[in-house]
């Protein structure tokens, strides 16, 4: 071997070395994968737009050299462990992750880590330490919308609850919330509580059960998906509109226009934009990139107020979620603010 | 007292009684002031179940093994794609329906045909169905709520002399199914399958144009759901379904239809519908956790069958 040839080899090397920190260029080749437990609902479907909407792009930019979206057929954990098992044997660089379960998949994202592929689970998350997890304040969103009604009923009055699918960590959490934000608000008392499932139809059927042994409700406090039904149980039942907390979809948000232009009411409506799955995949080619990046990233609230609610309504799809996309700066800044 | 005894011996009469004990105990509740405005409610709500239930019971009544699992994906197909072609436009009312019938009468169809042709069990050929039918929703619309045409939607909620439409609706197609089940041939034919299908054959009974038929009616009433569930609730949604599969099968067994199939009955669709409104509405109406109510909701149902089917047996 020559002076020549080892001078070569160590610049090819040293080239090799260097190059993948030089901007946009160092992804370029990293292929990455969504798991995805679940489709059928309108939040989750258009959780899968709005990665299409993000990905595609970026792969046409050589930002990423795939983004692939996979769905499992029946909510199974069972079925998304293997689904993870074989995307570790098509060699993705990396997982984005909605989970089935935060603990029946452990085994399949360890083994996942183990082979050098990066994790980050989104919505539903995992606990396995070895994974990103980009979670949702459920807590804080329940006690938000009680903080939001004692300044609107400073003097109290009655709630009735609308709670999600019994059994799930977030109806939990977000029930949760909302009996701290109670405590916080003692002026507020819950008189009644029932089940919609995050569903219009399920929650319009609980509510009209329930309502005719109510007493008077002075506000709705719910977890998104259900507010529109419980309007129209009220409704049917004949009884003063409570305020009723939206959260964010479009049938929701276009019966309150309807009634702000009516009798002026008014409310708020919060929730988290199913865009989320584009912020995990921004996340997941940061990671890819090199960044430093903390396991535990907070997702943003996407709030409506009774000032942004034409601007909210107009960007909505008909029949659809409010929504929003986010780009690799905002990845950058919720990384950033996690540390 | 022969009147009496007469009443116990009839197999529905257990969910009927269940359903007027859940009833005055949720009115107890508010000393007898939410009387009227819950029973609209009951009313309403109970239709829908009736609607499915109703076709679930011919088919269950066709003997073991017979079930329609496909009536959820059902439902969320004929209400998405009748609210899409509808596109709030109150002179596509009436096509809006047939196009719900079509899809019902569609499904019934490639149903029955998995089943005959490529000779798969009811139960798999159904839930195979499902899938297809399901994915197809999801492909249609992605989800996307369309308003129902607002002549349609003050229908589904509007009443008639204090009496909900949709409660109507429900009663006239009760009748008509309770007239095909206990005054028609078809009605002695699918009981004799359910008792015996190797005796009904060899009576000359026309054993699988009757079971064809059963499965069609079975989804064309589940499309039919679909589009007053739709239009009652202001859109179509893709898990709008779910609840009725269990539903459909829990207020035939309730009910006191017979589970092994050969005798069914259509009064007891409607108490077991009345009643599995009513069970949720009273743990609701006393405050009880999501754990208890469920438990509760579950002890409530195997007491009621319970008796039901020992009334059946003591003939």
């Amino acid at each position: 071997m020559t002076f020549k040839t080892i001078l070569l080899a160590t610049a090819a090397v040293l080239s090799a070395a260097v190059l993948p920190h030089a901007a946009n260029a160092d992804t370029s080749g990293k292929k990455i994968a969504l798991s995805n437990n679940y489709a059928g609902n309108s939040w989750r479907q258009a959780m899968l737009t709005s990665w299409d909407k993000v990905t595609k792009p970026a792969v046409a930019a050589k930002k990423v050299a795939a983004a692939d979206a996979f769905t499992t057929a029946e909510n199974q954990a069972t079925e998304q462990a293997a689904q993870i098992q074989n995307m570790i044997l098509q060699g993705y660089d990396a997982i984005v992750l909605n989970a089935a379960s935060p603990t029946a998949l452990n085994g399949a994202v360890k083994a996942a880590c183990d082979a050098g592929i990066i994790v980050v689970s989104f919505d539903g998350i995992v606990n396995e330490p070895c994974a990103w997890r980009i979670a949702v304040n459920f807590k804080e969103m329940g006690r938000s919308q009680v903080e939001y009604l004692s300044k609107r009923l400073p003097q109290g009055g009655n709630l009735l609850e609308i709670r999600g699918l019994a059994g799930v960590f977030v109806d939990d959490e977000i029930s949760a919330g909302i009996h701290e934000g109670v405590k916080q608000f003692p002026q507020f008392k819950i008189v009644g509580s029932v089940h919609g499932d995050w569903a219009q139809d399920v929650a319009q059927r609980a509510v009209a059960g329930v309502l005719p042994s109510l007493p008077d409700v002075a506000a709705v406090v719910t977890q998104g998906g259900d507010g529109y039904g419980a309007a129209q149980a009220f409704e049917a039942a004949k009884r003063k509109t409570p305020i009723i907390v939206m959260g964010n979809r479009e049938d929701e948000l276009q019966w309150w226009k309807k009634q702000k232009d009516a009798n002026a009411y008014e409310t708020m409506s919060v929730s988290i934009a199913p865009g989320v799955s584009t912020l995990a995949f921004w996340v997941a080619q940061q990671i890819l990139d090199g960044k430093q990046v903390k396991k535990d990233l907070t997702v943003p609230f996407l709030r409506i107020d009774q000032a942004n609610l034409e601007d909210n309504l107009k960007s909505t799809q008909k029949g659809g979620v409010a929504n929003v996309e986010y780009s690799q700066a905002d990845a950058e800044k919720v990384i950033a603010d996690a540390k | 007292m022969t009147i009496f005894n007469t009443a116990l011996s009839k197999p529905w009469i257990w969910s009927w009684l269940a359903a007027l004990a859940t009833f005055v105990l949720t009115v107890l509740f508010t000393g007898g002031a939410s009387t009227f405005s819950l029973g609209q409610a009951t009313l309403t709500f109970a239709a829908f179940s009736v609607i499915v239930g109703l076709g679930q019971m011919l088919v269950i009544t066709l003997g073991p093994g017979n079930v329609d699992l496909s009536v959820p994906a059902t439902i969320t197909l004929s209400g998405t794609l009748a609210l899409k072609f509808m596109n709030t436009d109150a002179s596509l009312i009436l096509p809006g329906l047939l196009v719900a019938i079509g899809i019902g009468l569609g499904v019934g169809i490639a149903n029955y045909g998995l089943i005959k042709l490529l000779r798969i069990p009811p139960i798999i050929a159904t839930l195979s169905m499902s899938f297809l039918v399901q994915s197809l929703a999801i492909w249609s619309n992605r989800g996307l709520r369309i308003k129902p045409p607002d002549e349609l939607s003050a229908f589904t909620t509007g009443m008639t002399l204090g009496i909900p439409n949709i409660a109507v609706v429900g009663l006239t197609l009760s009748v008509a199914i309770w007239w095909l089940l206990d005054r028609s041939i078809y009605g002695r034919w699918i009981s004799a399958i359910g008792q015996s299908p190797f005796a009904a054959r060899m009576a000359g009974i026309p054993v699988d144009g009757t079971r064809f038929l059963t499965y069609v009616i079975c989804a064309v009433l589940a499309a039919l759901c679909g589009y007053l569930l739709a239009c009652f609730s202001g859109g179509a949604a893709l898990n709008m379904g779910a609840e009725y599969l269990l539903m459909s099968i829990a207020v035939v067994v309730i009910g006191g239809s017979a589970v092994a199939g050969g005798n069914s009955n259509v009064p007891g669709i409607w108490g077991a519908s009345l009643f599995m409104f009513l069970v949720v509405s009273m743990l609701n109406t006393y405050g009880f956790g999501a754990g208890i109510r469920l438990m509760l909701t579950g002890l409530i149902i195997i007491a009621v069958i319970i008796a039901a089917s020992r009334r059946v047996s003591a003939r």
